[in-house]
């Protein structure tokens, strides 16, 4: 049971930067790749029906860190302290600008939005990548392995959600396999010290009682969770078109 | 203040902020979802107007509910880490489950209903909402076993210095929880019934071109209204005599804990009586849509069921102090060691910063929406010329 938590816990985060990766990528590339207000809401409308499937796998890590591996979850966030607030500061940031960017019809008022997710983005990926530095070298929470592993992370989100707007929304070189290896590229920075931590991790893993109770109650939902991602991905996936013609999705 | 207290506020002040946004997100789910299916039943236009125009109001509201909620999920981390070092073997079980087959569930459904409209075949989009709404309930439930674990910790004994789990079953037949659930989720259906009355009362108030859709909103709004005041005030007061024998004393606590508590009775007892005796009798020939003085007096008591809503919780909380977990452990023992004044209150302003502004744009955005109207709902749009849509495939 304690190595089916740890499959779990692993595979979340791992899915977490794989389906989120893209999504923080796009968003601080969204200057770059979207010169104009119309641009940039092509791009975010070919996000958007990802990002409410994609960010709940964080807010499943940090539940399963809570229920399977209790004495972990208080030491682990408070060692990483100012990081993992910038972390929710950013992640707030970043879907307020998605959430709120067209409640308005201005211009000023998107590109504000716009800039506010463009800001957030960055600040998870950065974030994200001090954090795990931290975690791997159990020292300060600015390192110069850290800058670079922060570096690292932006770099691979980065390529992630370019590869994700050419596959969602038309380009040269639109594979689901590219976007496929981009996803594994997104994943590594995290699978490394998840495979270094596993020990660690193993050690820190609930009594059998509470892991029991837990196996029994969410095993049954997997089926219904698994269904409602490849739900998702079937809907608004390639071919489900954002271009001329289809018409924008109705929010975000 | 001293750590411990900002430690406290920042909970607090969070707390509130996201129990105004769920609590709301708790209420308009099934409204939203009853009048779909009254679309897709009946055919009728005007039902998918409705489910569109409050669906893009409970959809503005949800996003604040998730922002504080990402917030509240790590703050036990961050500043009360001795809790999970204590009692994490029991009390994270309930929040991992929460997240996991809950709140995952919740947002990808609520995904596919936002951008699944004129995408999905109509019934799975309808099966969409109320599995929304389904797995709003279910998270209000398993954060209910949680915080009633807070106030009574059954089901755990002590090992060494932490608590386990014993049984389950005991957890989830917690005499704090029982009569504790259906009143937060009357609450829930109280506070959204009052805000699509004070909002087609606006409208009915302006005289609008939109008589038909607020009068059918005002009428949905008064039947929610009055299932979720009776089944509220109800499990209210059936909540003493449960709680008197856990917690003794738990409301002689001082003004901190009468004050609120007598004020939410004030506010639900009269609201109670007045949905009974005035609102639904007023129902009979739309009198209540046409007798246009009481529009105003509607409209003022909007905000009064999020107050009531917010009273209770501070009453829940403050009542178990000094304990986190009731004649076990203290807050103050669970405060993270070594959290320094710089730390609470560089997040404090940083959380209830960001917070508390998002929070204001967001009700502003929500006002401009409901004076905007039906006509200007952008929540299924169909951004396409009336032309069949392509059949998709699942």
């Amino acid at each position: 049971m304690d190595i089916l938590w740890l499959g779990v816990f692993a595979l979340l985060l791992i899915g977490y930067f794989a389906l989120e990766g893209f999504d923080i990528g796009l968003g601080m590339l969204l200057p770059v790749l979207g010169r104009t207000g119309a641009e940039r809401d092509r791009l975010v409308a070919g996000m958007a029906p990802f990002v409410l499937a994609g960010e709940v796998w964080l807010v499943a890590v940090v539940g399963v860190l809570f229920g399977a591996f209790p004495h972990l979850e208080g030491e682990v966030l408070f060692t990483l302290y100012p990081l993992v607030v910038g972390l929710l500061v950013s992640w707030v940031l970043r879907d307020a600008g998605l959430w709120f960017r067209r409640r308005l019809d201005g211009r000023a008022w998107r590109a504000f939005w716009d800039g506010v997710l463009c800001v957030g983005s960055f600040g998870l990926a950065l974030t994200w990548g001090l954090a795990l530095a931290a975690l791997v070298q159990g020292g300060p929470v600015l390192t110069p392995l850290g800058v670079g592993y922060a570096a690292l992370v932006v770099g691979v989100f980065a390529l992630h959600g370019r590869r994700f707007a050419v596959w969602r929304l038309g380009g040269p070189g639109r594979t689901g396999r590219a976007l496929l290896g981009s996803a594994c590229l997104a994943a590594i920075p995290v699978a490394v010290p998840l495979a270094v931590a596993t020990p660690w991790l193993l050690d820190h893993v609930a009594p059998p009682g509470t892991l029991g109770v837990l196996t029994l109650v969410v095993l049954p939902c997997v089926p219904v969770m698994v269904v409602a991602q490849v739900w998702v991905w079937r809907t608004f996936g390639r071919g489900a078109g954002v271009g001329a013609g289809a018409g924008a999705p109705s929010f975000f | 203040m001293d750590v411990l207290d900002l430690a406290r506020a920042q909970f607090a002040v969070t707390g509130s902020l996201h129990f105004l946004f769920v609590v709301l997100t708790l209420g308009l789910a099934p409204l939203v979802a009853i009048m779909q299916t009254r679309h897709v039943i009946s055919g009728k236009p005007v039902f998918e107007r409705m489910a569109r125009f409050w669906g893009q109001i409970y959809v503005i509201n949800y996003a604040l509910g998730v922002f504080t909620g990402l917030v509240m999920e790590f703050q036990f981390g961050l500043s009360w880490s001795g809790l999970s070092r204590y009692a994490g073997d029991v009390f994270g079980a309930p929040l991992a489950i929460e997240t996991m087959v809950a709140f995952f569930l919740e947002s990808t459904f609520l995904g596919l209903w936002i951008f699944g409209w004129h995408r999905l075949p109509r019934w799975l989009h309808l099966a969409c909402i109320w599995l929304v709404a389904l797995t709003a309930y279910a998270s209000a439930f398993w954060i209910l076993v949680a915080n009633s674990f807070l106030q009574n910790p059954v089901a755990a004994e002590l090992r060494g210095d932490h608590l386990v789990l014993t049984d389950f079953g005991a957890l989830l037949t917690n005499p704090t929880l029982v009569f504790a659930l259906p009143h937060v989720l009357g609450a829930g259906l109280f506070v959204g019934s009052f805000v699509i009355i004070g909002a087609s009362a606006y409208h009915l108030f302006r005289r609008t071109s939109e008589w038909e859709f607020f009068v059918r909103s005002l009428r949905l709004g008064v039947v929610g209204a009055l299932i979720g005041t009776t089944i509220t005030v109800g499990f209210g007061y059936a909540q003493f005599g449960a709680v008197g024998l856990v917690q003794p004393g738990k409301f002689n606590g001082g003004p901190a804990v009468g004050v609120p508590l007598g004020f939410m009775i004030l506010i639900g007892q009269l609201i109670q009586f007045a949905v009974m005796f005035g609102l639904t009798p007023l129902l009979f020939r739309d009198w209540l849509a046409r007798w246009r003085w009481t529009h105003p007096l509607l409209m003022l008591m909007t905000p009064l069921p999020f107050l009531a809503a917010i009273l209770g919780w501070l009453v829940r909380e403050i009542g178990r102090q000094p304990w986190i977990v009731y004649g076990r452990l203290t807050v103050k023992d669970a405060m993270s060691p070594g959290l320094t004044p710089g730390m609470i209150v560089g997040s404090f302003v940083a959380f209830t910063g960001v917070l508390g502004l998002l929070a204001v744009v967001d009700y502003l955005l929500i006002a401009r929406t409901v004076r905007r109207g039906p006509a200007a709902a952008t929540l299924g749009a169909s951004g396409r010329p009336p032309a069949p849509a392509p059949a998709l495939i699942l």
